[in-house]
């Protein structure tokens, strides 16, 4: 057991990886068995995460050596605490999202069901692999892997979703080469790729011209990957029409391992002052959080689809996190950790919520919720839960993030940022109030069926229970998060912020 | 345009960058020399790729045979028509 | 100058093979012109790669067995950026292979490949 223990970082990325290869088997044989095996291989996913959070609190960062080998000449996986957080909520969203998907894809895909989720899992095999490793060529490899399932995932949508999808390759190619060749500058500069070793190589290589173009091409191919303001033109077509189950899947979890790996970049290998007082990449970063934020609240004003409003919502999660770290000071990087995981939680449920929309009456645009809060309510009170937590009101957890948020901006004055952020949540409030409107606008609704050809009820028909169930489970997450927050950010994020700011 | 910017800030980069060739580059005298040096020791192959690839990187390419299947299976998601269909599209 | 141009400009050269594809990849409207673009950017990447691990009078990394005698790893060339290379390019054909798959399913819907008749056929 203990040593079952010991090798758990490892466990992570492994499990769904032969578990993908072992559901196209099991599929190829028999249909039914795909979905539970897959839940068992997420659930010893989530459990080996788990148990490396509760290694790393207990005895500070894992140094976990492939094949034995010492770094740098073998891959090293690091474990601390950042990662430790991301990770266990990463796959405990997958998990949910697999609970959910059974339902959602036997009405969209129905005879593709095993290779579906042979993708599926070789996706979460790719997020958790980024999350975890060390090593900047395995973060490549791992990288490509999640894309290469995302873009396939994504294309088998519906009508407008293969040229979303071939947006989406050539935006992302671009970007992981981007990445690729800021590893090869680096590289020729300092002849390691591990992390750690990066660390203590690149202080004396400061003043080098290689190393700063290396920094902006980090920066760009990662800001394409996590839909940063001018660079995000893949994600709304993307996400908004591809299947309701990997909209769920993706759209929490993409893009926030790709503000995990911007941290990850910015402040572990290139150390804090370099970006903050050499290049001033900071400042410029605060800039564009600022202009997505705006950006995406006033898109999301104008749209029509339910699924298009959300997507550009993220534009501007995305917006508050980069902002966020752009400030440069403890408090705000504690939130933009922190904002991680609440959007994680936040866009999981409202995605949900489409795909339940979507699974019940077949659209996903804003006239489908007409007379919600009567037909579905459960689904209408988990949604009305991701609205608050998205809008920002105590005790759901999105207060408490944007609160550390603006706190970080007004201690670092930069009004802009301040000032978008409050601006936001106005937009948010108005969109969200739009929808609940419809939802709850009955009345009207009964009037025009009485007076129909056939007079019909509004009818009580409520979603599958295996679709709701996760839904719950993810709004208690968010009221549970909130309640707690002061013990999440005491006892982890404390220490995953990075030193020397 | 864009490919005019971005074209200037690669050469931009080269200027410091080693010469060609040149064996004392930190490229080569960083992690390599070990390779190389120790490769019949420690794996008893020659080819230092074959031992780097498949002994000291080996998790490099449990990921690259993963993004093959990964490629395989989503071809096989992307095109597989109905079977009502004449052709099976793969 | 003149020395400093002759040692770098083999990188120069792949970064022009890089703008070319580059460019493909986003100026052109057919979609069949992006991929090649695309293929073009990525196996300059690796190309550039690979020249980092040149050494002058070295030979390709296979140790022959000297027995007992001691290996000089200068006279070898550096086999790490072909290792990462191998990968690379098993990654750059995968990524090709799924863009093609997508773009025969593109095909298949609106019969034709360039981008602004599609994005026509989709607004109508």
């Amino acid at each position: 057991m203990e040593r079952i223990i010991s090798h758990s970082p490892v466990l992570i990325v492994v499990i769904p990886l032969i578990s993908a290869f072992l559901t196209l088997v099991i599929g190829l044989w028999k249909k039914r068995l795909c979905y539970p095996f897959v839940i068992i291989a997420l659930s010893l996913s989530l459990f080996s995460c788990i148990v490396t959070l509760n290694t790393v609190m207990k005895s500070g960062t894992i140094h976990y050596y492939l094949g034995n080998w010492d770094p740098p000449w073998g891959i090293e996986y690091v474990v601390d605490h950042l990662n430790a957080l991301v990770l266990v909520f990463v796959s405990f969203i997958s998990l949910m999202v697999a609970i959910y998907s059974k339902e959602s894809i036997e009405q969209e895909i129905p005879e593709k069901v095993t290779f579906f989720y042979t993708v599926f899992l070789l996706q979460v095999t790719g997020l958790l692999g980024i999350v975890v490793t060390g090593d900047m060529f395995n973060l490549y490899v791992f990288l490509e892997i999640a894309s290469l399932a995302g873009y396939a995932l994504i294309a088998i949508g519906e009508d407008g979703a293969p040229l979303a999808s071939f947006r989406y390759v050539v935006m992302g190619t671009i970007g992981a080469c981007f990445y690729l060749l800021g590893v090869g500058y680096l590289y020729i500069m300092t002849g390691s790729l591990n992390m750690a070793d990066l660390t203590h190589l690149l202080p004396n290589l400061y003043h080098s011209k290689v190393i700063m173009v290396a920094f902006v091409f980090f920066i760009v191919g990662v800001a394409i990957k996590m839909a940063l303001f001018p660079l995000h033109a893949w994600l709304p077509d993307a996400y908004t029409h591809a299947p309701s189950a990997v909209s769920a899947l993706l759209a929490p979890l993409m893009t926030k391992v790709g503000v995990y790996v911007l941290i990850r970049i910015l402040f572990t290998v290139f150390r804090p002052e370099f970006p903050i007082k050499i290049l001033h990449a900071t400042d410029i970063m605060a800039w564009f959080g600022t202009f997505a934020i705006l950006f995406g609240g006033i898109m999301a004003l104008s749209q029509t689809d339910f699924k298009r409003m959300l997507c550009y919502i993220i534009v501007a999660e995305i917006g508050y996190m980069v902002g966020g770290i752009g400030m440069a000071n403890a408090t705000a990087i504690k939130g933009a950790i922190f904002h991680i995981i609440n959007d994680m939680f936040m866009a999981a449920c409202l995605f949900l919520i489409a795909g339940i929309v979507m699974h019940e009456t077949g659209g996903h645009d804003i006239s489908d919720f007409t007379g919600m809060f009567r037909r579905m309510p459960f689904t209408a009170a988990i949604f009305t839960i991701g609205a608050l937590a998205v809008i920002g009101v105590p005790p759901t957890c999105g207060f408490f993030s944007k609160w550390y948020l603006l706190l970080g901006g007004i201690q670092a004055r930069h009004w802009g940022f301040v000032m978008a952020l409050l601006l936001c949540t106005l937009i948010n409030v108005a969109l969200f109030f739009r929808v609940i409107d419809k939802g709850l606008y009955v009345h009207a609704l009964e009037h025009k069926l009485e007076h129909a050809s056939e007079p019909k009820e509004l009818q009580f028909h409520e979603a599958p229970l295996s679709m709701l169930i996760p839904g719950f489970i993810i709004a208690i997450a968010i009221f549970l998060i909130g309640i707690f927050n002061q013990a999440i950010l005491k006892n982890i994020i404390e220490f995953a912020v990075p030193s020397g700011l | 345009m864009i490919v005019m910017i971005v074209g200037a800030m690669l050469i931009y980069g080269t200027l410091d960058m080693p010469k060609w060739a040149d064996p004392n580059a930190p490229a080569a005298l960083h992690v390599s020399p070990r390779y190389i040096e120790k490769t019949l020791e420690e794996t008893a192959t020659p080819n230092v790729v074959t031992s780097v690839l498949a002994d000291y990187r080996g998790y490099d390419t449990l990921g690259e045979t993963s993004v093959i299947f990964t490629a395989g299976i989503s071809c096989i998601l992307l095109l597989r028509k109905k079977k009502r269909e004449n052709s099976g599209g793969r | 100058m003149l020395d400093f141009i002759i040692s770098k400009y083999n990188y120069w050269i792949y970064i022009i093979l890089m703008m070319m594809g580059f460019y493909g990849m986003i100026a052109k409207k057919n979609l069949i012109k992006k991929v090649i673009g695309m293929n073009i950017f990525q196996t300059a990447i690796i190309l550039y790669f690979i020249s980092t691990a040149a050494k002058k009078g070295a030979t390709i990394p296979i140790v022959e067995h000297g027995h007992g005698e001691a290996v000089h790893a200068i006279e070898y060339v550096n086999p790490l950026p072909h290792v990462l290379m191998l990968t690379a390019i098993v990654v750059m054909v995968s990524t090709l292979g799924v863009a093609l798959a997508i773009l025969i399913m593109i095909y298949r819907r609106y019969n034709t490949l360039e981008e602004d008749e599609i994005l026509q056929v989709k607004g109508k």
